[in-house]
């Protein structure tokens, strides 16, 4: 018995240190990762960029000018509107596919007979697994022509759809079924007893699902949006295949070609070298930021909103 | 002595399953209605039928009478909400909302409209006052629910259902799920509720239904077995069965 016992708490230390050691094997790619990009990103900054000069950080954080035309200098790349643009269009695309998102997830879980839900159900779930790109196609085949006439009724000028909107349409249909995925499974959590009590003193099933269900269901919610948020930010070809990839912005209007960090950053990145490839390692290094920094405070609005009574 | 509820051959079926059987059970106003029985014999069916809470649950049917007031609770002309504003309930377990003590009790309320600030305020101090909270929680009305403690916790579900201002407080084995000082601070509580509310309670404990219960049902299979005054059912049951049950002979 006692030789077992030894031999089993043995075992227990031996997976015990692999677990460890491969924790922090993954934990080191993310800092290596991190560490490439901001090594390799931070070059134009300090080098001289063959003969060009080095670049101002000040400059490439707040100019509204991205390489107009082809001769590479060190003073042509501003990302400020790059960097307001990314924001504008993932507060957009949350603004319009959250409550899409939630209504649906809502809808599903609680107000559609049971075959409909279940077949809505795996139609979500087949949406949340497609590729971006195919979002992209859609964009440019379904969306872009629409947008373009709609804009030109409208006396809009549009570069062929591309646009604000459609970028935002795009990132919404990508983001709703990950909104809504998570949204469900939360709102299927939420305790019966919660709703039942709210039923009983008379709210109706309406109010009840809009006031108590929603409210029990928010850190998951809020969950979901995180994640749609982290997608918008991040997506880079379906982006690039319906902004326009404009050079100068920031395009606050919804018909304006526009240009995120992901779609500049893509943007001939194969056939270039020199600064114009460098450079695009310092929009690597923005692009992290943005992405940590957004993420920190909606996990802090999280940890304030679902704390207040939760 | 006036019925505010009543039933006559009342009886329920979930599905095939037959959990009531030709209820026929008067609740008297003013007065602490228990019911006792063993698990499953459908004393929260039968507390359920009375705030049409059934209607939630899938393939349940109602035969029989249940009158409210004199007014039938059940069909389908029948508003069930303004049935609940009357008839409000309580449950096993606390379950307050996820919000303040303040939005816990005003959550009723604003359900019905009622927007302003300072009635609803009056409402709550009056609704936890009754509920003999009020001293507990004057002071932290926007802390979260959740922090209280599970006696406080089931008296705040208590001030959200009086805040309603019902005639009826249905109450499904309100304190199984307390310690022994929270129990008794609730059943104190019912015995001065009972002054404004008629109250109906499912009770396990056969000393709670006798301590704080005027008069008291005992259920079996779905049946009435015995119903009449507490003191005496407990003093001599008619019911063979009863007597057992009472004696803690089964259960
Ligand atoms: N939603 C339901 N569906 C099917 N059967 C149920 C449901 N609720 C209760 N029952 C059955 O009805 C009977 C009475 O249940 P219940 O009223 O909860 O009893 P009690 O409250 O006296 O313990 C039990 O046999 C139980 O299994
Ligand atoms: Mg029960």
């Amino acid at each position: 018995m006692k030789g077992t016992r030894t031999s089993l708490s043995q075992i227990d230390t031996i997976i015990g240190s692999l677990l460890m050691i491969l924790a922090l094997v993954a934990s080191s790619f993310i800092v290596i990762i991190a560490a490439f990009i901001t090594i390799r990103g931070i070059l134009p900054f300090i080098t001289d960029n063959s003969g060009l000069g080095s670049v101002n950080v000040l400059q490439f954080l707040t100019n509204t000018v991205w390489l107009r035309g082809t001769t590479f200098l060190s003073t042509a790349y501003g990302a400020g509107f790059i960097i307001i643009n990314t924001l504008y269009i993932a507060f957009l695309t949350v603004l319009l596919s959250f409550p899409i998102g939630v209504l649906t997830a809502l809808f599903i879980a609680k107000v559609a007979p049971r075959p409909i839900a279940a077949t809505m159900r795996t139609i979500i779930e087949l949406l949340a697994s497609i590729p971006s790109i195919v979002f992209g196609l859609v964009g440019v085949g379904l969306f872009l022509p629409v947008i373009y006439n709609i804009a030109r009724a409208m006396g809009y000028s549009s570069g062929g759809g591309s646009s604000v909107i459609a970028t935002v349409f795009v990132l919404s249909l990508m983001s709703i079924p990950t909104i809504t995925a998570v949204a469900e499974v939360s709102i299927r959590q939420v305790d019966e007893s919660l709703e039942q009590a709210s039923l009983a003193l008379g709210a109706s099933p309406t109010q009840t699902r809009f006031k108590i269900t929603l409210l029990a269901a928010k850190s998951g919610i809020f969950s979901g949006a995180i994640l749609a948020v982290g997608r918008s930010l991040g997506e880079a070809t379906a982006v690039a295949l319906v902004s326009g990839n404009a050079r100068s912005g920031p395009s606050f209007g919804l018909f304006e070609t526009t240009a995120t960090i992901t779609s500049t950053l893509l943007q001939g990145l194969k056939e270039t070298n020199g600064i114009d490839y460098d450079i695009r390692f310092s929009l690597g290094i923005l692009l992290m930021v943005v992405i940590l920094t957004t993420n920190l405070a909606l996990n802090f609005i999280k940890r304030k909103v679902g704390n207040v009574h939760g | 002595m006036e019925k505010v509820i009543e039933t006559q051959e009342l009886s329920l079926n979930y599905g095939d399953f037959n959990a009531l059987a030709n209820v026929n059970l008067p609740i008297y106003r003013n007065k602490v209605t228990a019911l006792i029985g063993p698990s499953g014999c459908g004393k929260s069916t039968f507390l359920r039928c009375l705030n049409r809470m059934n209607d939630l649950i899938d393939n349940v049917k109602v035969e029989g009478i249940i009158r409210f007031n004199g007014e039938p609770v059940q069909g389908v002309g029948v508003d069930v909400i303004e049935l609940r504003k009357k008839v409000g309930m309580v449950f096993q377990k606390p379950n307050p909302f996820p919000m303040s003590i303040f939005d816990n009790v005003a959550y009723g309320p604003r359900q019905q409209g009622v927007k302003n600030k300072d009635k609803l305020k009056e409402i709550v101090e009056k609704a936890l006052k009754q509920a003999a909270l009020y001293g507990e929680v004057k002071d932290r009305m926007n802390e979260s629910a959740t922090r209280l403690s599970g006696g406080q916790q089931q008296r705040l579900c208590i001030a959200r259902a009086l805040a309603m201002e019902p005639e009826v407080l249905l109450m499904d084995e309100p304190t199984s799920a307390l310690d022994p000082m929270a129990t008794q601070r609730i059943e104190e509580l019912i015995e001065e509720l009972k002054k404004d509310y008629t109250i109906v309670i499912v009770t396990h404990s056969m000393q709670q239904a006798a301590r704080i219960s005027d008069n008291t049902a005992f259920f079996l299979l779905g049946e009435i077995i015995e119903f009449g005054l507490t003191s005496e059912i407990f003093a001599n049951p008619r019911d063979k069965r009863t007597e057992d049950y009472i004696t803690g002979r089964f259960g």
